[in-house]
Order: C-alpha cells, then sequence, then structure tokens
C-alpha cells in the first residue's frame, strides 16, 4: 500500500510537470524562448494548478460524500451544490453583473455553492442531526429546482447569453490565474485536511450509525463535520472552472479497485488522481484541435469512462 | 366524367389562384430573425410587419411589434393566429423543421439564403422581387455595394496604414471565456474586406474558444472587442483578459478598441459596423 501511495504521489507530480511544458506548441524546458517563457509561467502554471486544485477537490469530496450517504452512486454534484453555483453564475453572466471585476463570477459560484449546501443541509436536518436520506433526496429536489430554473432563464435569454453560460457551466479552465489559484488552494486545502482527519470517522459511517456509535464516534457530528467539508471542496471547485463531470462519482470507485475503501488512503488517493486526470484531460483539451480549446469536462469522461468500464469488467466489483 | 372534369377545373382553378397570389404584395409579414427586421424596415415593409422574434430589437419601432418567441424555438400557435401572408426565415439562423411545418400548413415562407458579406445585395435583391419591393431592394443593394467599393478603394488609396499590410487581427466576440470571430462569420468577412488578417480565420468552427497562448503566440497586432447586445461594461469584463494578453503587440501599442454590435447581423448596420472598424485602423 506504501509502494501504490508513493507511485500515485509521483505521477501526480510528473503530470503536473509534464502538463505544463505540453500544449498546443510543445515547449521544450531546455530552449525557453520569451514568449515561452511567459506562456509557460502566466498562462499554462496557473492553468495547471488550477486543474489540479479542482480534480483533487472533486476526487476527495466523492470518495467522502460515497461514504456519508452510503450510496456509490453519490458525487459532489448530487447535492445540488453545483446546480446553485450554476444557477447563481449564470444570473451573474446573463446579467452582466461586474462588481467585483474579474471575480464576480467566482465569487458568484462560490456563494450559490455554500447558500445551496446549507439550505440541502437543513433540510436534511432532523432530531439533532443529518440524516443521509433525507440528504440525499433534498440535495436531488433542490438540484432539479435550480436546474430548471438555470433553462427557464436560459430559455428566455438571448442566444448570446445561452452560449456563454454553458460554457462556463460545462467548465472553463482557460481563465485560470495566479490571483485565483490562494482563495482555491485554501479552501482544498481546507476541505481535505478537515476530511481526512476524520477518514476513520468515515469509515465507521459506512457501515452505519449503530456501529460507529459503537466505536465510540458520534455519528451525527461526524458526518456534519464532514459534509461541511464536502461543501467547501465542491464550491471551491466549481467557482474555480465550472463543472467537470466524472471525476467525483468515479475516481473514488478506481481508487477502492486497487487500493481498497479506507478512507486514510481512499480521501488522499482520490485526490491526488482526480487532480492527474483532470490535468491530462485539460492538456488534450487544449492541444488537440489548437488554436481551438474543447471544455475539459468532456474529455475527463471520454477518458475516464472507458477505462472505469474495463476496470468494471476485470476487477472483483463491490466483491460480487 | 362530369365528377373529372369538376376535379380538372378545380385543380386549374386552385393551381392559377396560387400564382396569382405568388406575385402579390404580402400585406402581413412576420420575421423570425433579427437582421431579417433590420432589412425588411430598411425596404420601406416596417409597417407591414405584424411579427417578430424576442430579439428582434432594431429599429425602435421592431420592438413594439408583436412577439413571436425566439430564432430557433419560435411558437407555431403565435405564428399561425397572427394571420400572415408570409413568414421570412433565414438559412442558418431558423430550424429547417419549422419551415416545412408552416409550409405543411399553408403558410407561405421565404428564406433569405445569403449569410456571408458578398451574397447580402443579391439577397437583398431576391427578397425584393419576392414582397414586390424591387425597387427599394435595388437602392438597398447598390448602396451596399458601393460602401463596400469605398472600403476598398480607401484601403488601397488612402495609404495611411500605421500597420503592415495585413495586419494581423483578434476579434474577441466575448472575453471570458474567450470566444472568437472565426471564419464563415461577417465579421471575418469584413475584417478580410479591410485588408486585416483574422487570426481565427483557419479553424473550422465559426465561434471558436480561442486559446490564449496561442494569442500569445501569434502576437496579433490589433484586438478588437464586440461590445455585445447590452454590455456596457465590456471595458471591465474584459480588463482582467488584457492584462493577461500585456504582452502582444496589439496590447502594448494600445491597438485595443471596442465596437458596435453592428457587425454581428446581416443587414442595414453592416456597413456603419464595416467603417467602424476601418475608421479604427486607418486613422
Amino acid at each position: 500500500m506504501r509502494i501504490r501511495m508513493f507511485l500515485i504521489i509521483a505521477l501526480f507530480f510528473l503530470v503536473l510537470v509534464l502538463t505544463l511544458f505540453l500544449g498546443p506548441t510543445v515547449i521544450s524546458p531546455f530552449a525557453v524562448d520569451a514568449t515561452s517563457r511567459e506562456i509557460l509561467f502566466s498562462i499554462r502554471a496557473p492553468r495547471v494548478v488550477v486543474a489540479a486544485l479542482m480534480g483533487m477537490a472533486l476526487g476527495a469530496s466523492g470518495a467522502v460524500l460515497q461514504g456519508i450517504l452510503r450510496n456509490p452512486l453519490a458525487d459532489p454534484y448530487i447535492l445540488g451544490i453545483s446546480s446553485g453555483a450554476s444557477l447563481s453564475a449564470a444570473l451573474g453572466i446573463l446579467g452582466g453583473l461586474t462588481f467585483m471585476g474579474e471575480f464576480t463570477i467566482p465569487v458568484l459560484a462560490f456563494i450559490g455553492a455554500i447558500v445551496t449546501g446549507s439550505i440541502v443541509g437543513i433540510m436534511g436536518w432532523k432530531r439533532g442531526g443529518l440524516w443521509p436520506e433525507r440528504l440525499l433526496l433534498a440535495g436531488v429536489g433542490l438540484s432539479f429546482l435550480f436546474s430548471s430554473l438555470l433553462m427557464l432563464i436560459m430559455s428566455i435569454s438571448s442566444d448570446e447569453g445561452i452560449r456563454k453560460a454553458i460554457l462556463w457551466i460545462f467548465g472553463d479552465l482557460s481563465m485560470s490565474e495566479w490571483s485565483r489559484v490562494p482563495y482555491g488552494l485554501a479552501f482544498v486545502l481546507a476541505g481535505i485536511i478537515l476530511s481526512g482527519t476524520k477518514a476513520k470517522a468515515l469509515n465507521a459511517l459506512i457501515l452505519g450509525d449503530e456501529f460507529a456509535h459503537s466505536l465510540g464516534f458520534t455519528p451525527h457530528r461526524e458526518r456534519f463535520i464532514l459534509f461541511v467539508a464536502v461543501g467547501l471542496l465542491t464550491a471551491a471547485s466549481v467557482s474555480l472552472g465550472g463543472m467537470i463531470g466524472f471525476i467525483g462519482l468515479l475516481v473514488p470507485h478506481i481508487i477502492r479497485f486497487f487500493m481498497g475503501s479506507d478512507g486514510r488512503v481512499l480521501i488522499p488517493a482520490s485526490a491526488l488522481v482526480g487532480g492527474v486526470l483532470l490535468c491530462v484531460a485539460d492538456v488534450i483539451s487544449r492541444s488537440v484541435l489548437p488554436p481551438m480549446e474543447l471544455p475539459a469536462g468532456i474529455i475527463t469522461a471520454l477518458i475516464g469512462s472507458p477505462y472505469f468500464l474495463y476496470l468494471l469488467r476485470r476487477k472483483n466489483v463491490l466483491g460480487v | 366524367m362530369k365528377n373529372i372534369l369538376l376535379c380538372l377545373t378545380l385543380i386549374v382553378t386552385c393551381s392559377f389562384s396560387s400564382f396569382a397570389h405568388a406575385g402579390e404584395t404580402p400585406q402581413r409579414i412576420i420575421s423570425l430573425a433579427p437582421n431579417m427586421t433590420e432589412i425588411l424596415f430598411a425596404l420601406g415593409l416596417g409597417n407591414r410587419i405584424v411579427g417578430v422574434t424576442s430579439f428582434c430589437d432594431y429599429p425602435a419601432e421592431a420592438k413594439k411589434k408583436p412577439k413571436v418567441g425566439g430564432m430557433s424555438n419560435p411558437s407555431l400557435e403565435a405564428v399561425i393566429s397572427l394571420k400572415p401572408d408570409v413568414v421570412v426565415m433565414t438559412i442558418d439562423g431558423n430550424p429547417r423543421e419549422f419551415e416545412e411545418r408552416l409550409r405543411s400548413l399553408g403558410i407561405k415562407t421565404y428564406v433569405f439564403r445569403a449569410s456571408r458579406l458578398r451574397e447580402l445585395p443579391k439577397g437583398a435583391r431576391d427578397l425584393g422581387k419576392a414582397l414586390g419591393v424591387q425597387e427599394e431592394a435595388e437602392t438597398f443593394a447598390r448602396e451596399f455595394e458601393a460602401a463596400v467599393k469605398r472600403v476598398e478603394a480607401g484601403e488601397r488609396v488612402t495609404g495611411t496604414h500605421t500597420l503592415s499590410a495585413r495586419g494581423r487581427t483578434l476579434f474577441i466576440v466575448w472575453p471570458e471565456p474567450l470566444i472568437a470571430a472565426g471564419p464563415g462569420t461577417v465579421i471575418d468577412d469584413a475584417l478580410t474586406l479591410i485588408g486585416l488578417d483574422n487570426i481565427a480565420s483557419d479553424l473550422r468552427v465559426s465561434y471558436p474558444k480561442y486559446s490564449i497562448e496561442e494569442i500569445i503566440r501569434r502576437a496579433p497586432e490589433v484586438i478588437i472587442i464586440g461590445r455585445g447586445m447590452d454590455h456596457k461594461d465590456i471595458e471591465k469584463i474584459s480588463a482582467g483578459l488584457l492584462k493577461r494578453l500585456h504582452s502582444v503587440p496589439a496590447v502594448k501599442n494600445k491597438r485595443v478598441f471596442y465596437v458596435s454590435d453592428d457587425l454581428y447581423r446581416l443587414g442595414p448596420r453592416t456597413v456603419r459596423g464595416i467603417e467602424e472598424i476601418s475608421g479604427l485602423v486607418v486613422r
């Protein structure tokens, strides 16, 4: 297990460095001219870091959510947090809001995510605690509500505005800047560390509240803390670059195939592999049809899903 | 035998009546595209328009016309209830199925086929013929052709360009995420006409999401940012992008221009849009 974890960490840093030099034009690290240096440091580097942060947030929050909701189909988007963020970002885009300059849309998305997360939390709260089924249903309900509101707004606004909003919602890493990295880093690290310290509790929660209780955990409290961590992670990832599918849902499953479901391994490994996958997807999305860019969200699922299906056939899933 | 004769007469009279119909000037016109609304107004048919899309905002009177929905999703019921003599559509903006549906319901349609700069005069003349306003259409087409010639000639004669003969140009439709005007657009046609080299014209997509690092590599000498339909804050929205493009010649030499939405629609305002851009770069 140690060796595998070490390999994942090595892979993570290798991919970070590699994707820095790959792109529409491959930059050789041994012959860097002024233009290339600028592209490397002010365009690609922040983009690679943002992609890694987003992928980490999605991978980790997926792993945690599948545990606290006891549902293998849970992902960071099932709680409606991303729909709320998208709705609020789309309102900002379509309304032409610019009150915070270039930060307007990310901030709106973050606020939307936090507000939605709080609503889901309030709806899922009963008799002094959060209940998995209630959370899940409240999330799905809110998600439908916000998506339909989003569709409503889009269908009554101009074609031009719709295009912009759709591009943003389907994940856009092209506007990644250093100025966004500190905030992203703070929230993502906070979320991952918070969930990492609760990894043992997560292991117990998966086995059921009574079992967790008998092991000395307070299920509702642990679940609440983990839920806050997931909220932070999802909000940070959506505000960094919109919605990217697949990673939050399937990366934790891929990790379970190889490394089991111990949260202490699952959470960091899912985070790192999530980061790797999004960096690779992004480098593909910006390199295949230069000078055009494709949405990275399409590529993550396009390369991830076949691999996942292959594993599903090869490996012994869920002990079946 | 008698029945057959009756049928024949019916067929003949029906076909004649439809022929007769074709020559008449339609009195009730519905426009299903903003640029068509502008062209119809320019041809003096404004008072015959009985319905427009919700995007038809120019000229000001167009806003007061009854709405029949969007371009891609007009309401069939709204169109029918307005009892149009003809529904004017565009080949690239409206769904084909909608046009087929209207025809199957016996509603006359006219599909405007021009979508490029050079096609506009012929498109206008054909439209004029179909709607019985040949003279107005001829004037419209001539004025457009003359304006295009003026711009072309101005480019050759003045020689006051501070730019190289084919200045590399990027037209940004939306700064964040960055959408450029690519091939097949009126904007690309206009840039070519003025003698600018659109760095997004070698793509296959009309409005591509353009790679920022490729902009830095291709180093455009001019960047033109469209204000869009209703964005007064476009300077603020594009500030972040321009900061990242600080090393590009266009930004360094302060050759970043903001232009109106005149070029976004192929119609009477297109000329103004071309002149706006040519004025910026010739200066």
